[in-house]
């Protein structure tokens, strides 16, 4: 087992002392001389097209800078998400926003936007535009949207009523044939629901026009390459002149803003440009609530085929999305589902069949895990269903059955690493699975259960999306480095890991490098982060560059040492001769050279390109509940997240990030859930409302890492921000069933619901 | 907008300082409520008057077997103080399930009293526990049990523009009494109640003397389960008798579906287990201090 | 519209602001005394982004009317440590990998010092308790408990 000297250890963040003392600044902390404050009016009404909109009473309020609707912005079709940027040639990304329309087609759609001297006074001007609205009618569910008699949200829709983009078919062998040769067969649909991010900072945006016309946006987006091109195309600018940054920390993001933050950066803009001062857009919680994408609810199908000996044989998935009024991502999410759902499983006959519909809801964007935690809790449902019809024990159907390194699957890059197994095992002892099945004695009110589900994700979007990564390494003149990723740290740690890597490659220590992060102007262009693909793919050009640096600096070191450079090591910021101790003369420290090399007109500059490969991290979840018979409460007692990571570059952050995963997977399970009224009204649209986890609900949880390593990422590493919600929510609707004996097709496992089942049982 | 914050040092001054303001002034304790309520339009005044600084409003004490809790005291006081976990438990409980720790700091028993939620903790409490709150105004003091504090959902007869609550007031339980209190919720923390249920008992040897039973919420306002506790007065104890009452009792209520908090039929159904819970709590208490009296002898 | 001026004791020191009677005190932690460490999550006391410790006690500073806070001793962040010496708690959230995205941070030490200040020595459930109103999407709340605990433990030698 290799040792590092920096990597693989939990050092203490290099962000953690200004979060912890409040001095870390986010967009939502940031203020210049002269700003205005921004304000949205949003549409009361599911659908509808606007018949007129007076502003003349708003404007003459007094402290009003600026008034913006779709009358006096422009008029240019974009895509909140990063979709416009990086959908791949011959796939045409859906543009079918504007900063304003006129028809809104969901309650909280933007209407008009005020910039005023107080965020008093803006509110006060919004409730002085005079709109008025011819209703449209409203269809909320995805499945009802494609029926004839409901209304058209989009036009350009070539797939059917309502079907954004194209559908998504993923074939792999001979479906029908493999259903025909299969001894056992379940078909079952789960219906999933729409859940939200809500993290703790919602979307912020300040942005100001130069004089000279160049836009500087501080955002909390967290892709500030991507959005930069989104906003320089809708307000027609050269992307030079336009600079999108961080604040630069982000609080948080979940997917929520992957691309823009809804729409406070283009409305913060139209804003500044029209009332020539910096202007300030910030969502207050229910905006963010209710005008900011949400995770894709709606219905996956699994048919699963095995041999009597539990070998799977057929698999055909389908998803039906409910995509909310706007496209969003609502292309790619259906695609992943299907992508993910089909390569757990080592199935030789597989088809895949999925695609969002439009309704008149909150529009549907990225959220973690983004298709794969709806399509694993179908899919492990059903695999549960199916080890019990053909009475095999659920651990051993999928050891069975799990992918594993070098098996063919329908992804365009090989498997080459899997420790599922590993993490399986290793679940399975923490969870004490042997006591499954004898928890409960007759007559108790109290059911327990135990329950694991499994899965899979991704190390970034490559080749599904445009995916490609920059960095660059610039020495300093005394050895100390200074690294450049344009990837934003929302809380994943970036802003350690990929210093630790560079740190690791150039061989000093972790003080001696700082980062410059997230702001198009001093960065490279680096998609930014989503997709788990911050370590895996930032991190590979990080590598890329920091080696670029370092064999500049052992080439320029052999010729002031006269010394092959192949002979020479690069160690804590000195250069040495292979094999030879301290005391020999034929070394140089480091801050020497680039001083030496500075006052010689030199200086060491790395620079890495890189498109990344891809590779699967794996996880296993178990879960032990409890079923209070009388109430209906369904309690997880404890939650054991085992992940192949491939290697853990900061254990402390893997860890992190597997935790707050998980306990999103449970609030998934179990609470959480956005319902609409009958007029399109969000009825979960605050925090006080919509349930997720406190820290008085948390069981307990442990992580338990893996490491396969992978040999295409950093250091071995694979991603895992997104993996720790994909199985949970199977892992505990199997629990339930092995406490119940009740099987659920629909999540969130409510107290109501479990109540109803169990009394329909009994 | 609020043309003044004032923060009065005595009962007087406060009471004078509506008047003055003739219905253009409200009184505002914690506000936790209030304070929500004002920028969304559902309450209006040009004038707040804090209450929290006076000095008489802040105790709780008792005095002739009568526990007084001011009207400035805050959730997180009564839910540690040691008196009322000993004399009134129930109150301890229902006032440390209220919203989150930050806000039983700030929130006040009487402010959620006066807020008039049905489903209001600490009211459902002091329901049970027979208490009475004491209001002040220019023309004089009353004592009005908080049972009839309800004029309607989420409205008080209490009229903050004019008047004031000093305090409520309630029996500190003896030797023979106890209680309880019980709550159906989705989260520990941050989330209103499905149900909640606070029982009072007074016993006599093996037998119940008297009950007292309020649940929430089922109706405009806390609701006194009266079929209930009529099967109890004067039985002896058994699980049998106590889900009897438990059903007698859940046939009055009747909540409506809430969209957010379980629909009327599930409430209805889990009802009974939860109002069984609260007294074989309440019995419980009751037994645990009979012990241990009689162990100290 | 009619100007107050509030005194405090702001983080030891006395302080004087103009406010309006309407304000609330993050607003004026904020925006009139540039203290962004204190966030604004919600604006509804839904999130505790917002704590500060009032008087000794954790409260959800965006519902706190501005004058509510004239004398009172009010603690934020910004007061209770520096670089050079770091709170304990902010210590352990620091080497314990309690901090992620950081927004929640703040509110989350701000209500572990007040439980912490009266009770030294608490236990898991307390920690609970104390923290029930400060909400955290990133960590799942487990490392922020193991810090907390630590921070207590520390104190104690």
């Amino acid at each position: 087992m290799k040792v590092y000297n920096v990597i693989g250890k939990s050092v203490r963040r290099l962000d953690a002392m200004e979060k912890a003392t409040g001095t870390g600044t986010f967009t939502t902390d940031l203020y210049l001389p002269g700003m205005l404050y921004g304000k949205v009016l949003r549409s009361p009404y599911p659908h509808a097209r606007i018949t007129s909109i007076d502003t003349s009473e708003a404007e003459k309020l007094p402290g009003v800078q600026a008034v913006a609707t779709y009358k006096n912005t422009p008029r240019v079709k974009f895509n909140t998400s990063a979709t416009m940027t990086t959908t791949v040639p011959n796939m045409e990304p859906v543009l079918d926003q504007y900063i304003f329309d006129n028809v809104v087609r969901y309650v909280g759609d933007e209407v008009a936007a005020v910039a005023a001297t107080s965020e008093k006074i803006a509110e006060a001007a919004l409730k002085l535009i005079k709109v008025e609205y011819e209703l449209l009618p409203a269809v909320y569910d995805p499945l009802e949207a494609m029926k004839a008699e409901s209304p058209v949200i989009h036009d350009e829709c070539h797939e059917g009523k309502n079907i954004p983009g194209d559908i998504v078919k993923i074939p792999f062998g001979d479906i029908e044939k493999g259903f025909t040769a299969c001894d056992a067969i379940i078909e079952e649909t789960f219906k999933v629901p729409i859940v939200k991010q809500v993290q703790m900072e919602t979307q912020a945006a300040v942005a100001q026009v130069n004089p000279n016309g160049k836009i500087t946006v501080w955002s909390s987006t967290q892709t500030p390459h991507p959005s930069r091109m989104i906003l320089a195309h809708v307000f027609s600018v050269p992307f030079s002149k336009v600079r999108v940054l961080g604040g630069p920390y982000v609080g948080g993001g979940f997917g929520v803003r992957i691309g823009l933050s809804a729409k406070a950066e283009p409305i913060a803009v139209a804003l500044a440009m029209k009332a020539k001062k910096p202007v300030k857009v910030i969502y207050n919680r229910k905006e963010d609530f209710i005008a900011s994408d949400v995770r894709h609810g709606g219905y996956v199908t699994v048919k699963l085929g095995a041999k009597k000996d539990g070998t799977f044989h057929a698999m055909d998935l389908k998803g039906i999305l409910n995509a909310g009024a706007y496209c969003s991502f609502s292309c790619e999410t259906p695609g992943v589902l299907g992508a993910m759902g089909l390569s757990v499983y080592r199935v030789p006959n597989q088809y895949y069949y999925g695609h969002s519909v439009y309704t008149n809801t909150t529009p549907a964007g990225a959220m973690r895990g983004f298709g794969n935690p709806q399509a694993m809790y179908a899919i492990e449902s059903t695999v549960d269903m199916m080890a019990e019809k053909l009475g095999i024990d659920p651990i051993q159907l999928r050891l069975k059955n799990i992918m594993q390194a070098g098996d063919p699957w329908c992804l365009p890059y090989p498997c080459n690493s899997s420790g599922l197994a590993e993490c399986i095992e290793k679940g399975a002892a923490s969870i004490g699975w042997e006591r499954r099945g004898k928890l409960n004695r007759p007559g108790t009110k109290i059911l327990r259960g135990i329950g694991l589900g499994v899965g899979s994700h991704v190390s970034n979007a490559w080749p599904f999306c445009v995916d490609y990564d920059n960095a660059y390494v610039t020495v300093q003149q005394d050895g100390s480095v200074l690294l450049a990723s344009g990837v934003p740290d929302i809380g994943t740690g970036t802003s350690t890991s990929l210093p630790q890597l560079a740190a690791e490659v150039l061989g000093v220590s972790l003080e001696q490098v700082s980062l410059t992060f997230g702001d198009t102007e001093t960065t490279p262009f680096d998609i930014g982060s989503h997709a788990s693909r911050t370590l895996y793919a930032a991190g590979t050009a990080v590598v890329a560059a920091a080696n670029d640096a370092r064999k500049q600096i052992l080439e320029y070191a052999a010729e002031y040492l006269e010394v092959a450079p192949e002979n020479l090591e690069l160690k804590d910021s000195i250069i040495y001769v292979t094999g030879q101790d301290e005391s020999n003369t034929k070394q140089v420290s480091l801050k020497e050279l680039t001083y030496y090399a500075h006052l010689h007109n030199k200086q060491f500059i790395g620079v890495g390109r890189i498109v990344p490969e891809n590779a699967p991290p794996w996880e296993a979840h178990f879960a032990e509940v409890e079923v209070n018979t009388d109430t209906g409460q369904v309690k997880v007692v404890k939650l054991t997240a085992a992940h192949d990571v491939g290697k853990a570059i900061h254990p402390a952050i893997v860890e992190g990030q597997i935790e707050g995963g998980a306990l999103q997977g449970i609030g998934y399970a179990l609470s959480e859930e956005i319902k609409y009224n009958e007029k399109g009204k969000q009825l979960h649209d605050s925090i006080h409302k919509y349930m997720l986890p406190t820290a008085e609900d948390v069981p307990e949880i442990e992580a338990i890492i893996v490491e396969a390593n992978e040999r295409s990422g950093p250091f071995g590493a694979k991603g895992v921000g997104e993996t720790s919600l994909v199985p949970t929510a199977g892992a505990i609707a199997n629990a339930v069933y092995n406490a119940t004996g009740i099987r659920f097709k629909e999540i969130p496992i409510t107290e109501e619901k479990m109540y109803r089942a169990l009394r329909k049982k009994a | 907008m609020l043309k003044d914050y004032l923060l009065p040092e005595t009962t007087a001054k406060a009471v004078s300082l509506l008047d003055n303001c003739k219905g253009q002034a409200r009184i505002i304790s914690g506000g936790t409520d209030l304070l929500l309520d004002l920028p969304d339009g559902k309450v209006a005044t040009e004038y707040l008057i804090d209450i929290s600084r006076i000095a008489e409003l802040k105790e709780i004490s008792l005095e002739d077997g009568v526990i007084n809790i001011g009207a400035a005291v805050t959730h997180n006081q009564v839910a540690k103080s040691d008196l009322i976990r000993e004399k009134a438990p129930a109150l301890a409980n229902a006032a440390g399930s209220v919203g989150s720790c930050q806000i039983r700091n700030s929130g006040t028993v009487v402010g959620n009293v006066v807020n008039a939620q049905p489903a209001a903790d600490t009211a459902v409490a002091l329901v049970a526990l027979g208490a009475s709150a004491e209001i002040v105004s220019s023309g004089g003091k009353t004592s009005i049990p908080v049972e009839k504090m309800y004029a309607g959902v989420g409205k008080s007869i209490v009229d903050s523009t004019a008047q004031l609550v000093t305090c409520v007031k309630l029996p500190a339980a003896l030797a023979h009494q106890g209680s309880a209190f019980v709550r159906l919720e989705q989260r520990k923390a941050l989330a209103l109640p499905m149900l909640n249920v606070a029982v009072m008992v007074s016993l006599e040897e093996d037998k119940f003397e008297w009950v007292r039973i309020c649940m929430a919420p089922v109706g405009p306002g806390p609701l006194r389960a009266t079929a209930g506790e009529d099967v109890l007065r004067g039985a002896k104890i058994s699980p049998e008798l106590i889900n009897k009452a438990a059903r007698a009792a859940a046939n009055q209520a009747n909540p409506r579906s809430s969209a957010l908090r379980g629909s009327k039929e599930y409430r209805l159904g889990v009802l009974p287990g939860l109002i069984a819970k609260a007294l074989e709590a309440a019995v419980t208490r009751v037994m645990e201090k009979t012990n241990n009296i009689g162990e100290e002898v | 519209m009619s100007t107050k001026t509030l005194r405090f004791n702001l983080n030891g020191e006395v302080k004087e602001v103009a406010v309006s009677p309407s304000d609330m005190l993050l607003d004026v932690l904020r925006d009139k005394l540039n203290l962004t460490g204190t966030k604004k999550g919600c604006g509804k006391g839904e999130c505790g982004a917002c704590t500060v410790i009032m008087n000794g006690e954790a409260v959800n500073s965006c519902l706190v009317p501005a004058m509510k806070a004239m004398d009172a001793e009010i603690e934020t962040i910004e007061g209770i440590g520096s670089p050079e010496r770091l709170h304990p708690l902010q210590e352990a959230f620091m080497d314990l990998g309690a901090i992620q995205c950081g927004f929640c941070t703040p509110g989350m030490i701000m209500s572990s010092k007040a439980l912490l200040d009266k009770n030294p020595n608490p236990g898991k459930q307390e920690v609970r308790e104390a923290i029930s109103g400060n909400i955290c999407r990133c960590t799942g709340y487990v490392k922020i408990e193991e810090a907390i605990l630590a921070a207590a433990n520390k104190n104690k030698r």
